[in-house]
């Protein structure tokens, strides 16, 4: 409970709290308002075409007849859905490996921050040069242990693989050091507790420490969601989208339609669209994962 | 020799050869592009790693940098240091009176839990999805191309992290304090600057370095609004090497140049970091 010299009277809290929400009307509120009256009009603004409402065509062009749309989505969830399992994966094995007193702590947290510190599109055009079917340094290993070259932004099958793989690279270490933190939160004695009462290393681990750290798993889950959710510059920048359409993801589909072709009517509705399924997916996944908790 | 003992080593050079796999892994491509930055064109195509052993250093791709793109490269750097700055600037004065407001005072009809979820959420949501309203809207103001645009973006981006961040920060600050000084007659304005600011003032560090990284590196709304006077780096970047992609030297300097300082920051406050990208849910 709040005490009562933070009275509830005190206006001057307005003056604290109003700059931000100000703020946030006119750059979230304002525009989104906007954006969902733009995606009523058909508006080719390339081709100096006028306004045109259309009512809710756009939206039913996107639902019914959009296979760009349902294709850029299945990809997105795709990307979201393997790159969180593979992260979170790993990062349990590491973070249950390594939760010991670790040597150098400082040393190799700071290793393995760099990644996902850098500037996406730097870490996009890195993995390019790497992931290159011809010169790539990958392809080039491959060959010197005579493995076959793989197509990595050619193969319609491969590339979605490719992006994934970056994606692990860069975030990995984020879902690590995250759940080292909440291991190494718990206190030894429940180890204890459970040692006496018979548990082996295995079943203390899955019966104590997994529902004990449910939380924190469920954040870094989230956050690791919705951000892949954003993917655009890994799209951008290894593949532009290609090969196929097989690498694009909603964000570069609604930038494209919009920056690139100026159809401003049609990816307004795309946006509001995207908006509606990552607010479903995100109020589903917390449901799910709230009653495991 | 007992056998505890050797078990103990046995586990301690586990987790050494986990650790340093797991590090190798992480920094090997870091390294590479450091290598390939030295060589020249042609050997960039190469398997080749330790300079004077396996090729001949090379100053060529940062010679082209200083010297046939430093115009681009100069001006975008500026560009990216002033909007990055002021930006982070602006969001820490907004985010530290929103987040002393939400840690510290009452709200009633729309609860202190509900804006700073509203707030949050305003971080989650995909920023493409306003991408074309602002970008429309910045047309309307004239205001395309120009740092104000891109800085206005960039405090959207970072200033739900900051209240939440700092709010957090607030909320460690035992109120007795501010309550002392109150009785011994501060305004509480006088009490919020005089105590609580100082008092949090690592997080206020934190919170700026965060913000500047994060607008650092923004790219979607930056090369979406900027193409010539007002581009950030990793714009420049981005036009750069989609002509000249192949020149695996030139593409390793460049990117290099990118990730550098906001390494550099990250590597200072590594201890804030993963409390920063989880809204303060992790500790770590």
């Amino acid at each position: 409970m709040r005490r009562t010299v933070y009275s509830v009277k005190f206006l001057g809290k307005w003056f604290f709290i109003l700059p931000a929400i100000i703020f946030f009307i006119g750059m979230v509120v304002f525009p989104m308002i906007w954006s969902l009256s733009l995606s009523f009009y058909n508006w080719k603004a390339a081709t100096g075409g006028a306004k045109v409402f259309i009512g809710l065509k756009n939206f039913y062009t996107i639902l019914a007849k959009d296979v760009r749309f349902w294709g850029d989505l299945r990809f997105t969830l795709f990307y979201v859905g393997m790159t969180v399992l593979i992260e979170l994966l790993l990062g349990l094995g590491l973070a249950s490996l390594l939760n010991k007193k670790i040597p150098f702590r400082n040393f190799f947290r700071v290793i393995y921050l760099l990644p996902m510190t850098a500037p996406p599109i730097a870490v996009a055009f890195l993995w390019r040069m790497f992931l290159q079917p011809d010169v790539g340094i990958i392809n080039q290993l491959l060959h010197k242990i005579s493995l076959p070259a793989i197509k990595w932004t050619t193969d319609v099958s491969v590339a979605p693989w490719a992006l994934v793989i970056v994606d692990i690279w860069e975030w990995t270490p984020f879902m690590f050091l995250g759940l080292l933190a909440a291991l190494q939160s718990l206190p030894q004695e429940i180890y204890d507790a459970a040692a006496v009462d018979g548990a082996s290393p295995l079943q203390a681990f899955i019966y104590v420490t997994i529902p004990m750290v449910m939380p924190i798993i469920v954040t870094l889950v989230l956050l690791r969601a919705i951000d892949a959710f954003k993917l655009f510059e890994l799209v951008f920048g290894i593949t532009g989208g290609g090969p196929g359409g097989s690498t694009e993801s909603l964000s570069y589909y609604i930038y494209t339609s919009g920056l690139s072709y100026f159809d401003i009517g049609y990816s307004c509705a795309l946006s509001w669209v995207f908006l509606i399924i990552v607010l479903f997916i995100a109020i589903f996944v917390l449901r799910l994962l709230r009653k495991e908790v | 020799m007992t056998q505890v003992s050797i078990r103990n080593i046995g586990k301690k050079l586990f987790i050494w050869i986990v650790l340093i796999i797991f590090a190798i892994w992480t920094v090997f491509p870091l390294i590479w592009a450091v290598a390939t930055s030295f060589k020249t064109m042609t050997e960039s195509y190469t398997l080749s790693l330790i300079p004077y052993l396996q090729f001949k250093p090379s100053w060529y791709a940062w010679n082209e940098i200083w010297g046939r793109m430093f115009g681009r490269v100069s001006k975008s750097l500026i560009n990216s240091i002033v909007v990055a700055g002021l930006s982070s600037l602006f969001v820490l004065a907004l985010g530290c009176l929103a987040g002393y407001a939400l840690s510290r005072f009452v709200f009633e009809k729309w609860k202190n839990k509900d804006i700073a979820t509203w707030i949050l959420s305003l971080r989650m949501f995909p920023p493409v999805v306003v991408l074309i309203p602002i970008f429309l809207m910045m047309r309307t103001l004239y205001l395309l191309d120009t740092w104000r645009a891109i800085i206005l973006v960039h405090m959207l981006y970072n200033l739900p992290l900051a209240v939440w961040l700092m709010m957090d920060f607030f909320n460690e600050i035992p109120e007795d304090i501010e309550e002392s000084a109150l009785i011994d007659g501060c305004s509480r304005f006088g009490a919020f600057v005089r105590i609580s600011i100082p008092l949090s003032s690592s997080g206020l560090v934190a919170v700026y370095i965060l913000s500047f990284i994060f607008s650092w590196s923004e790219f979607l709304f930056a090369v979406s609004l900027s193409y010539n006077k007002a581009i950030t780096f990793p714009a420049m970047i981005a036009g750069a090497l989609s002509v000249k992609g192949l020149d695996f030297a030139r593409v390793s300097a460049l990117t290099l140049l990118a990730i550098t300082p906001p390494m550099i920051l990250a590597v200072l406050m590594s201890k804030y970091l993963i409390r920063g990208l989880t809204f303060g849910a992790v500790k770590g």
